[in-house]
């Protein structure tokens, strides 16, 4: 199985999804729900494919770059929205998904509807103990997605165990009241919205060259609300291993459970819908907590949490 | 003593309505100032435009002679003006040490930089601050409750870690909003020597409070609005006796 | 431009305008009272226009049976889901975002479902009501017609049955404050259940009629997104301005498409909808909230 080009295909899936759930989840705690995170993926994902494509630059130097622009357009988008709050930011925050989606697909400076293709991978490297690294089947691409993902999870834990998480909190648990004590709810929500315009972006470029090709209809604000479900699914308190487990189960349980490619979305949307009718905190709602913990602690929990429950499996089926 | 917060002339309306209109006062470094009157007089309006939540509609508001008018809530708290709130405002989910740590915000001398990548002068710093918060609380006597959940409080203490938060930012002039609603005499007799003690830290305090035995014992000058409209001030004495505060409470029958 | 253009335009934006209003209405019932982001509701839109093909072209019915049948079955299947799903997650904390996430997964299963039993091609209803009317010299389609007149009666009925009926008082009752209703008596959770049913049985009716005119095909459905900020534009809670935000939309696009072509002109409409929410972010005729999460 590890070696199966496909289920590697599927961990690059839940890496890459988790990431953007767990951009949702850093909004969510200043307080605001955003449906733009697919906008930024895109913005990430064409501008990477452009640099590349049109510019021929470097991918590896693509990708941070598309990042840094995913970034700009965020600051940009945050200075205009954040100031609306409420439900004022979480509209027009749709509006941007849309129009990213058109804008894209209209004008053919971006491929219109046909989108792009012929992206480039990224460039081989030379790397110490490995040798030549060639991007030429899925896993090299695999290594690189949980790279990725290790830096996001790093630099997002970096903020929230800083000043500046606790900030983030206090805003999105009782903004007056952080407001009173000297947080200035604008600046720190515009911090965390071009941090998660960036994580998205960086995600967008790896997509790019991962799959080769990219059209517009795929960054839509549909995308938006799925990687919703896969972070309220996994369990909203828990910024890391909450959108690993939802993306995890939502991508991988069909394949596991060798669901046949038409009847797929249907299992899925009533695995959706009995989890949210069961579990209300999420699926990590089952391990509990009582106090906020690190992503290395509730990624223990989990696999005690597993392990306990195949040892019961397994004496209620021996006993 | 100067004067360290100048109400000049202000005014604040809703749509047609006019919660306070030419409202002029000036509180004294150092004193504690009781803001009285019946319930809609613009007390917490007042609050409100001079903590900086909204603009006046009309006039200035100067604190330590620098015109702070229309400046942003987190500005005005940058300056030196903490505000609490009447109703309990807490991060319930988290323990009280971590509510006041809250209001250090602004104390934090090492660079966000340096913050982020927890240095040693960082990780230092934090350790001194949360000694800090520490003697907050126990100076405001909730030291042995410091690692409770902030919902698990009973109410008098959460008024008292509402205030504690509002000293870790360092005031130089502290709003009181009703600190004494919903307590018992003996939590009442506590509060006002807390509000005294914190008074002689050199910080300047002004409280709306409809207690009006607290106020009288407590305050050294009182302010009385009404219809949004500054009806009288002066000592306590001179305004428990005075007749139009009187009428404005109790109505013209109430007056003997 | 002759005046015969603009009339076209103005019939097509019309006509578009009000399937988007009734669509919106419903989805603003749903949404105000039964207080469900209903992502899903796309669906009925879709399971409204698949009614009326199945009872239209497989068995033959006349129109207004096939499209009486496709209401009601839209509205019983939203009331059934609302009775099973979302009556228990509303006992929720989180029941804002959990709901989003139980729509959701309705959204694939009713997709997925209608799919796999219509396969993939988008199929033809063929028109219920053919020829043309010559008015003052312009062309206008008689099915449009009827479909506007359809959508306008419907509309009035809804107004009817909101503004004079006990039960419509009770749905603009707990939509204006639910707890309070309670305390009178109403059974909040019958509310919830009926302005589900009414506003899927709407989006049902929709679809009904815009099947004979457009194709039946599955993707329907991905309409629910832009309804739902048809619905904001007009502001949460107030019928007027669902109404007013749907011809918007209607006539944009019918008189945007003939000027700019497609692409632009839904470019401009979510330009124009992105000005009017950041300068009134409540909607046209609403009031801005912050969000319970």
């Amino acid at each position: 199985m590890v070696n199966n080009p496909y289920y590697i295909h599927l961990l690059i899936m839940v890496g890459m999804n988790a990431v953007l759930a767990m951009t949702f989840l850093l909004l969510l705690r200043t307080g605001l729900i955003t449906i733009a995170i697919a906008g930024f993926w895109g913005v990430g994902a064409y501008a990477s494919a452009l640099l590349s494509v049109k510019l021929g630059l470097w991918v590896w130097l693509a990708l941070p770059t598309s990042a840094f622009i995913s970034a700009i357009v965020g600051l940009v988008i945050g200075l205009l929205l954040i100031k609306k709050g409420g439900i004022g930011f979480v509209m027009l925050t749709l509006v941007f998904g849309f129009i990213v989606v058109l804008v894209f697909g209209t004008f053919e400076a971006f491929g219109g509807y046909t989108g792009i293709y012929d992206i480039p991978p990224p460039e081989a490297i030379r790397l110490p103990f490995f040798g030549l690294v060639e991007f030429t089947s899925k896993t090299p691409f695999y290594y690189l997605m949980l790279f990725l993902v290790s830096l996001v999870v790093l630099v997002f834990n970096a903020f929230y165990a800083s000043w500046t998480g606790r900030a983030w909190r206090a805003i999105g648990q009782g903004p007056r009241l952080a407001e009173s004590l000297g947080v200035s709810i604008f600046q720190y929500r515009l911090l965390a919205f071009v941090i998660a315009a960036a994580a998205a972006g960086l995600m967008g470029s790896f997509f790019a060259h991962y799959y080769g090709s990219i059209v517009p209809a795929t960054f839509g604000p549909q995308k938006t609300i799925y990687v919703h479900v896969y972070a309220i699914l996994g369990g909203i308190e828990y910024a890391f291993t909450g959108p690993l487990v939802g993306s995890l189960v939502m991508i991988v349980a069909p394949e596991l459970l060798r669901i046949a490619k038409e009847v797929e979305p249907i299992f899925t949307g009533l695995l959706v819908i009995l989890l949210v009718m069961f579990l209300p905190d999420g699926l990590l709602g089952l391990i509990g907590h009582s106090r906020p913990s690190g992503p290395a602690e509730n990624l223990s929990r989990v696999a005690r949490w597993v392990k306990e429950a195949f040892t019961r499996g397994k004496s209620a089926s021996q006993g | 003593m100067g004067t360290i917060l100048e109400v000049d002339n202000v005014g604040k309306h809703f749509g047609g309505l006019a919660a306070i209109s030419r409202l002029n006062l000036a509180v004294s470094e150092g004193e504690i100032l009781g803001l009285i009157g019946p319930n809609g007089a613009g007390k917490t309006t007042l609050f409100n435009v001079i903590s900086g939540y909204f603009p006046p509609s009309a006039g200035r508001i100067l604190f330590q002679g620098r015109d702070v008018t229309g400046m942003q809530a987190h500005e005005i708290v940058r300056l030196g003006i903490t505000r609490t709130f009447q109703a309990s405002a807490l991060f319930m989910k988290i323990s009280v040490l971590e509510n006041v740590f809250t209001g250090f915000h602004l104390s934090y001398a090492t660079s966000r930089w340096k913050r982020l990548l927890r240095s040693r002068s960082a990780r230092s710093e934090e350790a001194q601050l949360k000694r800090e918060a520490l003697s907050i609380l126990e100076f405001m006597g909730l030291g042995p409750l410091s690692g409770e959940a902030a919902a698990n409080l009973p109410h008098g203490h959460q008024r008292i870690l509402g205030i504690s938060m509002a000293l870790a930012t360092h005031p130089k002039l502290l709003l009181l909003d009703e600190p004494m609603t919903g307590m018992n005499p003996v939590e009442t007799e506590n509060m006002i020597s807390l509000v005294r003690q914190i008074r002689d830290r050199g910080i300047t305090v002004m409280l709306v409070e409809h207690d009006m035995k607290a106020v009288m014992n407590l305050c050294d000058r009182v302010v009385v609005l009404n219809y949004g409209q500054k009806i009288a001030e002066g000592l306590p004495r001179e305004i428990r006796e005075n007749r139009v505060v009187i009428e404005a409470y109790l109505g013209k029958q109430g007056a003997k | 431009m002759s005046m015969a253009v603009v009339a076209q335009l103005f019939v097509d934006g019309l006509a578009m305008g009000l399937v988007y209003v009734l669509l919106a209405s419903g989805f603003n019932l749903i949404v105000d009272i039964s207080g469900v982001l209903f992502i899903a509701y796309g669906q009925f839109y879709m399971i409204g226009a698949y009614t009326l093909y199945v009872l239209m072209v497989m068995l033959k019915l006349p129109f207004f049976v096939s499209l009486a049948v496709a209401t009601i079955v839209s509205a019983l299947l939203g009331g059934a889901i609302y009775r099973l799903v979302f009556h228990r997650i509303r006992a929720m904390d989180r029941q804002f975002l959990n709901g989003i996430v139980a729509a959701v997964g309705l959204m694939l299963l009713i997709g997925q479902a209608v799919l796999l039993a219509f396969g993939t091609a988008s199929r033809g209803v063929g028109t219920a009501f053919k020829g043309m009317l010559k008015l003052g010299g312009v062309n206008l389609s008689v099915e449009k017609l009827v479909l506007i007149a359809l959508g306008v009666a419907v509309l009035l009925f809804l107004h009817v049955i909101l503004q004079k009926t006990n039960v419509g008082r009770a749905m603009r009752a707990v939509s204006f404050n639910p707890d309070v209703s309670e305390l009178q008596g109403i059974n909040s959770n019958r509310v919830y259940l009926l302005a589900m049913a009414i506003g899927c049985g709407l989006a049902g009716f929709s679809g009904g009629i815009m099947a004979p005119i457009f194709a039946v095909y599955p993707e329907m459905g991905a309409i629910a997104l832009l309804i739902l900020l048809v619905v904001m534009l007009g502001g949460i809670g107030s019928m007027t301005g669902a109404i007013l935000a749907g011809l918007i939309l209607g006539a944009t696009l019918s008189f945007g498409q003939y000027f700019f072509g497609s692409g632009l002109a839904q470019i401009l409409f979510f330009a124009v909808v992105g000005v009017i929410l950041f300068v009134r972010p409540g909607g046209l005729l609403g009031e801005d909230t912050e969000i319970q999460i």
